[in-house]
């Protein structure tokens, strides 16, 4: 599942470690988040949603970057 | 590897060594006739004891982690179960065909947890390289 994380985080100037304070993960999971090796549960996606002040589906994207339909 | 991980380590490596010198205070002990009989499975069933806080102390740490290191972990102890069960069965059908001595369950023992211990740390390492 592609997402958004990277830039987001880099919009704001925090750091993977700053971001992981802020969703008290560690900082190798965001990075594994960012680079699409571990897809985050809904209560995390809902966190991450939240940190950011957008809605879960303008951050993840469930098609993996395909196109739709 | 982060500072709480660190610190967990740590942790567990002082509790195996306290059950470890258990082992051999109570092994000199035996030895020197020192341990009155009524006493000899208390003081054999020391170190055994001692590693209930190991495993109180792994169960906090899962608790406090977020949810992809305990998926790491899981996958890890799933790796070491795995891997343990097929050299005990291996190890003991090649003791049943004479190709290896047949080692007494109190013997092997020891060796089975350090094996058991080392799975368990390869195997987290080959997990954490999947998701960096």
């Amino acid at each position: 599942m592609n997402n958004r994380l990277r830039v987001l985080r880099a919009e704001r100037g925090w750091s993977q470690a700053d971001l992981a304070g802020r969703l008290q993960v560690s900082r190798q999971t965001v990075n594994a988040i960012e680079t699409g090796k571990y897809d985050p549960s809904l209560p995390l996606a809902f966190s991450i949603a939240d940190v950011f002040g957008q809605r879960i589906e303008e951050i993840f994207d469930p098609n993996g970057g395909k196109p739709h339909g | 590897m982060s500072c709480e991980s660190n610190r967990f380590s740590w942790r567990m490596i002082w509790w195996a060594i306290a059950s470890a010198l258990l082992t051999i205070v109570v092994a000199v002990l035996n030895r020197a006739g020192v341990i009155p009989p009524s006493l000899r499975a208390v003081a054999a069933l020391a170190p055994v004891v001692i590693m209930v806080g190991f495993f109180v102390g792994m169960a906090r740490y899962l608790r406090s982690i977020d949810e992809m290191q305990r998926l790491m972990h899981l996958e890890a102890l799933l790796f070491q179960f795995a891997g343990t069960a097929l050299l005990v069965m291996g190890f003991g059908a090649l003791a049943k065909a004479g190709v290896v001595p047949n080692l007494p369950a109190s013997e092997a023992m020891p060796y089975l947890w350090i094996v058991a211990f080392l799975l368990w740390g390869i195997g987290l390492a080959l997990v954490r390289r999947r998701y960096q």
